[in-house]
This record gives structure tokens, sequence and C-alpha cells, in this order.
């Protein structure tokens, strides 16, 4: 068990033609969400975001075109099999509407488990990103309730005379008390479940890693001392890896020199349409999709690289994204990136091409997207890089017919500070560590 | 690369602050020509930045309507940037500025109506603007132009503005205006973050309109240094931003006393929101009581010791428009300093009508009874990039109710106000030890009355806006 929070792909082909119908019903059931929000929530208590949408097919290296599909984008806590159930449950009809117009949904569909089967079936690996891990859905709306209480509480001693003279471990205490005394938030008096089992699943793929390039490298120094197969196999593994990464990096700095080549700029009506959509005041959704820039060294660099950041989503920090996952389709010729983040999309692309540093991590990504800036060795950035990454963004965005938000109201510094004031109740402090503490409030 | 100063115009490197009186004039043309014959009498008389106007400086900005309305060619038109092109009252850019409810362009006395251009007149007494203005009616009335409102201003004493804080302390500096070169450590921005046709911040230049070079047959324009079959329209111009903003004096005071029990702590409490004493000295640096010696400071920052706001609350309004040097988003003081240098304005703004007491001290405002006197700032700036500079700050910095973690709280004092049952932006939260305090139902201390985009052309593309054929 655990309450990691993760991201579900599911992905078909359909024909171009039929884009429009599967528009019109993704942009029904958005509507329909605005009057049953309500049963949304019930039905579907471990998901965070649905993105659903359609991607009109695309030309790939300029002759290739890659097809239209239909996408559903999921973000879920703890199993992938219960958040299928879950999903089919509760929106059985509208996949079957939706996919059903694809010639790979099954003709001789019955039910649930044809319908789990296909979503299994048709789901693909993504590189996923959460900035605020291991919360439920259900910790997002507890978690502000019991703050929002406390703070009215402790309203009181603001009152106290000289209450600046108040001890960090009384006051604590005081807050403490009244949280345990609280039928309706005593829950928090237990430590948060599966604290340690999430943190030891995310890390163990890292730890593998680096144990098994640790080994090859002790392997390399005994192969001198020890004449054994498994050693002389292990001792190839690290320099195999640093020559494969090394000959992709030539070839990549090859093929940057391929001149470059501008996506065709979205009009300002397709813009407007665009934005149209980010009418919610927390909360908004972007989703970018563009081919690859040509060549195959392009399309294998990008996999490594989402491989290895798979590794390291525990200690990523993207700020004011709530997520973000990154897929390849289509034989890797398809990049696809979706996020959910707090406020608008301008404001929100800002927070990348503002920052030399995470312009050069997006880099690693984006700069084999088509019409997205030019680089040299990967990160370093070329003339413009600024204007052309915000034109790249713009140019491969898409709309996303439908999406649902399981937390409205909340942005990820909101989520961060209640899981931080949680997790320090009933936890042992020194007075300094208690007033920051305090602040969380 | 040195500025070409006799082609830009002269607000963008200085205020006037010696032409004491000034007006600001929206027009509309009646017909093309007579509005180019317009604007070829004029041109000569826009004060350029080379000149130090003792008697009367006068600039010029055109709306994208205005633009259109000249018969600029299509591909010209085209090639301003969205939000100019959209406009500040259109609709997408309510909820990106947070004009909605008091603050949406209906209420507003204009910028929701046909506007073409805005003439500012700066002048050294009254009776020189009276001057001035007779002469402009009559060039004006000549050339088919109506007048569509006028708006004036007036100089507050001691750089105050109406609630009765020092204004105008923190200004981005040119770096190319400065005669030396100026310090490592010293904050200055590259002359492309204002004035287009230099290099930005980014070390590019900053997108700007083009004519074709087939178009600009009458070679006023230089070429364009990317780009090389564009002749440069933006070179030595700006996007200025204009919005005018009612302040409710009576009503910010009012606030303040009802949240507290003396005059000397609704100051604090106003203080506190503002992020500065009244007389300028910022909390940061001298957060229990008002420093004289400190009013002009602007040397300071909120990471190294004050990154939770116990000094300079989160909130505060100088903190939201700058952040300088720590921003919640950010895990270090170099990365927040890199990102809230990218979002600067050069502002030059005015306040206009009466003060509610002649030398504004807060002491004095709060007995002063209500009048139905109009009173606020007219906000002016210029930037090469509107949705990066100003809307940025407007929507992520001013507007937005969740900046650097905070919940319900819209910028205390230049923020749209309102809770809705669903969200809510009227609180104003304080940390302190042992708990944070929390201001709410705050009104709107102040209201859009009026606003637009321009363009500000430098003194060439002037020539051929008036010229093009």
């Amino acid at each position: 068990m655990s309450t990691i929070h993760r991201g579900l792909t599911v992905t078909v082909t359909i024909d171009e033609d039929k884009l429009s119908n599967v528009n019109a019903l993704l942009f029904q059931f958005r509507n329909d969400l605005k009057t049953n929000r309500d049963q949304f929530e019930k039905s579907l208590p471990g998901t965070f975001f649905i993105s659903w949408l359609t991607l009109p097919s695309q030309i790939y290296n300029e002759t290739e075109r890659l097809p239209a599909r239909i996408i559903l984008m999921t973000s879920y806590v703890g199993d992938k099999q219960e958040h299928l159930n879950e999903l089919v449950d509760f929106l059985a009809p509208q996949l079957n509407q939706v996919f059903g117009e694809s010639h790979e949904f099954p003709d001789n569909y019955k039910g649930k488990a044809d319908m789990l089967n296909f979503l299994n079936k048709k789901s693909v690996a993504n590189t996923f990103y959460s900035g605020f891990k291991f919360l439920t859905t259900s910790d997002v709306a507890k978690e502000k309730e019991l703050k929002s209480a406390v703070w009215e509480h402790a309203q009181q001693l603001n009152a106290t005379n000289d209450a600046s003279q108040l001890s960090p471990s009384y006051i604590k205490r005081q807050i403490e008390d009244f949280v345990a005394n609280n039928p309706a938030l005593n829950w928090a008096v237990e430590e948060i479940p599966f604290a340690r089992q999430n943190k030891i699943q995310m890390l163990l793929p890292l730890v593998l890693l680096g144990l098994v390039m640790a080994t090859s490298i002790i392997c390399i120094v005994l192969c001198f001392f020890i004449d054994a197969l498994f050693v002389k196999i292990m001792a190839w593994v690290f320099p195999l890896f640093v020559i494969i990464m090394g000959g992709l990096l030539l070839l990549l700095r090859q093929n940057e020199k391929n001149p470059h080549m501008a996506s065709e700029e979205l009009s300002d009506e397709e813009i407007r349409k665009i934005v149209a959509l980010e009418t919610h005041p927390v909360l908004n959704e972007m989703t970018v999709i563009a081919p690859l820039k040509k060549g195959w060294v392009r399309r294998a660099f990008l996999f490594v690289s989402l491989k290895l950041v798979n590794f390291l989503t525990y200690f990523t920090y993207i700020p004011t994204v709530h997520t973000a996952r990154w897929l390849q389709l289509d034989k890797g010729k398809r990049l696809v990136f979706i996020a959910n983040f707090d406020n608008l999309s301008e404001a929100y692309a800002h927070d990348f091409v503002d920052s030399e540093k995470r312009t050069k991590n997006m880099a690693v990504i984006f700069s084999h997207a088509f019409g997205f800036p030019a680089t040299r060795w990967l990160i370093h950035k070329q003339y413009n890089h600024r204007s052309k990454y915000m034109k790249g963004v713009r140019a491969h965005q898409k709309i996303t017919q439908f999406w649902y938000c399981q937390n409205q109201y909340e942005s990820v510094e909101n989520l961060k500070r209640n899981r931080a004031f949680r997790e320090g109740l009933f936890k042992e402090m020194d007075d300094e560590a208690i007033k920051k503490w305090l602040l969380t409030i | 690369m040195e500025l070409e100063k006799e082609d830009i115009q002269g607000l963008m490197v200085r205020g006037h602050g010696n032409l004491t009186s000034a007006r600001f004039l929206l027009y509309n043309c009646t017909d093309p020509k007579g509005s180019c014959d317009f604007l070829k009498e004029i041109t000569p008389l826009i004060t350029h930045a080379e000149e130090k106007p003792e008697e009367e400086a006068i600039h010029i900005a055109f709306t994208y309507e205005g633009l259109a309305f000249l018969n600029l060619p299509a591909p010209v038109l085209n090639s301003f940037c969205r939000e100019f092109k959209e406009g500040m009252s259109a609709e997408q850019r309510n909820s990106v500025l947070g004009d909605i409810g008091d603050n949406d362009p209906e209420n507003w006395t204009w910028g929701n109506d046909s506007i073409h251009f805005l003439l500012m007149v700066y002048a050294k007494d009254q009776a020189q603007l009276d001057k001035s203005m007779l002469r402009i009616k009559e060039q004006t009335d000549r050339c088919g132009i109506k007048l569509i409102h006028t708006l004036p201003t007036g100089l507050l004493q001691h750089q105050k503005e109406h609630f009765g804080f020092r204004d105008d302390i923190s200004r981005p500096v040119i770096r190319e205006l400065l005669k030396e070169a100026p310090p490592e450590t010293a904050t200055t921005f590259p002359a492309g973050e204002f004035i287009m046709g230099y290099k930005n911040l980014y070390d590019e230049y900053a997108p700007a309109p083009f004519v074709p070079q087939e178009l600009d047959k009458k070679e006023f324009l230089p070429y364009h240094p990317d780009y090389p079959e564009r002749k440069d329209l933006g070179k030595n111009g700006s996007y200025l931003i204009f919005r005018q903003m009612h302040q409710n004096v009576h009503a910010f005071w009012k606030y303040m006393k009802e949240q507290t029990d003396e005059k000397a702590a609704a100051i604090k409490l106003a203080s506190k929101m503002v992020g500065r004493w009244p007389d300028g000295s910022p909390l940061s640096l001298c957060p229990m009581q008002p420093d004289s010696a400190l009013s002009e400071s602007n040397d300071f920052g909120f990471w190294d010791d004050d990154q939770a706001g116990l000094k300079c609350p989160m909130g505060a309004h100088i903190r939201r428009t700058n952040p300088r040097d720590h921003l919640v988003t950010e895990k270090s003081k170099i990365d927040s300093t890199e990102m809230a240098a990218k979002h600067q304005m050069l502002r030059k703004g005015r306040p206009y009508g009466p003060p509610i007491t002649p030398a504004l001290d807060p002491n004095d405002i709060m007995d002063a009874s209500e009048d139905e006197q109009e009173r606020g700032l007219h906000f002016i700036c210029m930037v090469t990039d509107i949705r990066r500079q100003f809307e940025f700050v407007q929507n992520n910095w001013v507007s937005f109710h969740k900046f650097g973690g905070l919940e319900n709280d819209a910028d205390p004092i230049i923020g749209n106000h309102y809770n809705n049952g669903k969200f809510n932006t009227d609180e104003f939260s304080v940390p302190n030890y042992p708990i944070r305090k929390k201001y709410k139902n705050l009104p709107n201390f102040t209201l859009i009355k009026g606003g637009a985009y321009f363009f500000f052309p430098g003194i060439k593309a002037l020539q051929y806006i008036a010229s093009h054929d």
C-alpha cells in the first residue's frame, strides 16, 4: 500500500474525420461536469486530475503523418488497478462513447471486464511529477480544515496579554491538546499513513540504479584480481552506460547543427480559444504535444532522458506545478507534455523561461521537440531562446476538451504548508523549530 | 549600445518633476488624412530624451484602434503584440488583470470606449499649461480631432500619494543612462527591458512591431537587427500602460481605524499593508517605527532576514509588486532575484485630485471628514513586453490570491477584493508570534476608472506613422 501520486495515460488512434464527434462529446462531458461535480468527487475518491482530449494528426520530419489520437490522462493516488476500477465504475458510458469511436476499441465490448482490459492494454508509460507527494484527495480537505480550526482556536492566544511572552512549547502543547480533544480533528493525532513506505517505494529504483552502477565500478577494480564471469559482465555496465550516453551526446551535437526550423505560429484567434478555457481562479491546465525534430538520435536521447528523470522525481521541484508528465508516442516521434498548475499558463510558462537554470533543465526534454529553441550540447541556449520557447509552447498547445480537477481551491504552496503543519503536530521540536512551525498556521 | 536619445520620447528618461502642471488628453480622429496632418505638425514639438524642458513637454502615444484608424498597413498592425491589439478592456484581458466585479471595464469612465491617441502635456505652471492647451486645441480642431476625455493631474507634497505614503521610491535604473559603469552590486537594467531596439535581460531584442522594408518608402525607419527584411517600427519606442486608479482614502483609513484601537496602531497596520511607513522608510529595515533617515532607502531585500514576513508581510504591496530577492516558490536568493528582475516596469505616473489634507499626514487624514472629491493615481508605466512585465505582475503577484503561499489575499492596496462564497481575495494576513493575524473583509481601497494600452513610438516611428502611404 502507498499514497504515491501517479499518472495514467491511455491513448488510441482515431480516424481524423471522427475527431469532431469526439470533441463534441468531450465538450459535452465538460459541461455536464459543471452540474454534477459533487458526483465526480464522490465517485472518484482516488483521482486528482483528468485531462481528456483529442489530438489531430501532426507531421514528423516534414513528410510523415502521425495519426490523430484520443488521449486520456489521469492522476491518482495508490494502486493502478483500483484507479482503473474507479474510472470504469463511474465513467464507463463516457469511456465507451469516446473510445468506441476508435477502431482500436474492441468490437465485442461487453462490459466492465472488457473496458478494464482495454484501458490496461492501451495505457502507456509516462514520466510523472507531483508537486504534493503522498497526499490523498481526502487529505486535501481534511488538512485545510485542521489548520483552519487550529487558527480559529489559537486566536485566543493572540488575545492573551503578553502573548509574545508565551513559550513556543506551551503554545504547541495548547494546540496539540485542542486537536487531541476535538473529535472532529483527533484523526491528526495518528502518524501520517504510509509515510515511510512511500519514501522507500519512490526511492527504491534510484537506489537500485545507484547500487548497480556502484557494483559495476567495484567490479572494474575487482577484474584485476578475480577472474569470474559475473564480475566481468558487471564491470562492463558502468562503462557501457557512459559510452552510450557519451555517444548519444556526440550524435545529438551533430543533429543540433541542423538549421533551426520554426513552428508555424498559432493565430491570435487560436490562442484566444485556448486561454478562454483557463477560467479557474486557482488552478489551470496545459497540454503541449509536438512532433520531435528529425533524427533517430532525438527520439533515443529523449527516451533515455525521460527514463532517467523518472528515477529522480522524488527530488525534482517545479514551482507552482501540481502535476506534470512527459511521454513519447508513435514510436517516440511525438512528445506529450501536460501540466496542472497554479494560476494562468502565461504566468506558469514564465516560471521556466525566466530562470536560466530551469531553462537548462527544460531543454533536456523540450529541445528535442519541433519548433522549440535550438541548443548546443543539449542545455546551452542559442540566440532568441526565450521568445522561441514561448512560441514553441503556444504553437503546440492543444485544447483539452475535458478537464477535471478534484482540488479547486488550494495552491501547491497551500497544500505543502497544510501538510507541514500536520507533520509538525505531536512531533518533538526545539523552540526555534516550533516558531517556524507556528508560521505554517 | 548607446541610446539614441534624440529619437526617444523624453518621458522614458525623466518624469518632468519640474513641470508641475500636467494634463493627459484622450482623442479620437475623425479623418485619417487630417489626423496625419496633425501628427506632422506635432512631431517637431514632441519632447525627446536629449532635451531637458523647463517650460513645456509634450508626448504622444497611440492605441491599436488609433493606428488602425490611421490606415497603417495590415502587416504592420499585425506585428504588434496580441495584448496591445486586444486592448486593456477586452474580455480576454479582464481575468488576467483582475478587472472583474467593481473593476469591470463596464464601470470605467473611459477606456471602454473608442480612443485613438493620448497626448501628455506637461508645463512649468498652470498659465503655461493653459497656453499649451489653447494651441493644441486650435491644432486638433483644425484637423478634425475630437477631445474625448481630459485627465487632470496634480503633484502632491513630499512625493506622497493620496493615502499619505511616500511614493515612487523604487525605480529601475537603465544601465545605458549611467555616465559611469555601475558597481557590480548595483541593480540596473538593460535598456531593452523598457525601450525597444535594445538588448533585454535575456540578451535578446524584445519582440517589436515592424514594417516590411518595401512599405517604408520614405526610409524613416532603421532595419531590424534580427530580421534584415524588416524595418524596426518599435526602435526607441515602448508600450505605455495607463490605468486611472481611484483611491478611496476615507474607506482606507476607516478600515484601519476599525481594526485597531489607536491611531498609531492604525498607521502601523496600513504600513504593514504597504510595506513602508508613511515617510517611506521600509519595514524590512525598521519594522518597529519609521526612520526618516531611511525614507528613500531602496537597498534592502527579504531573503536574508525576513523570509517569513515577520517584518514586512508576504502580502504587503511593495513585496508583491517587487519581491526583490525572495519568492516563496524559488529555492535560492539568486533564483528569486533573477525571477523578480524579469518583471520590472518603468513607472511615470502622477496623482490627480486634491489631497484630503495639505500635508497628507495620516494622523490628520484619519480626522478629515469624508468628501466627494475624485482623487487617485494615473498609473503609467513603460515596458517592452506587456505580458511578461505589466500583466505578469498584475496577474501573478498583485491579483493572484495565492501569491507566496497566501490563501485569500489579493494585494491589500491595489488588489481587487471580493468574496463570492467559493473564492475570496479580501484578506490580509500578517505573520505574527504566536499566531498569524488575519484581517478580513477588506473593501476595495482602489478602483480602476479607466485604462488603455498605448504604443509610445520613437520620433522616427512617429514620422513614419504620420507620413506612411
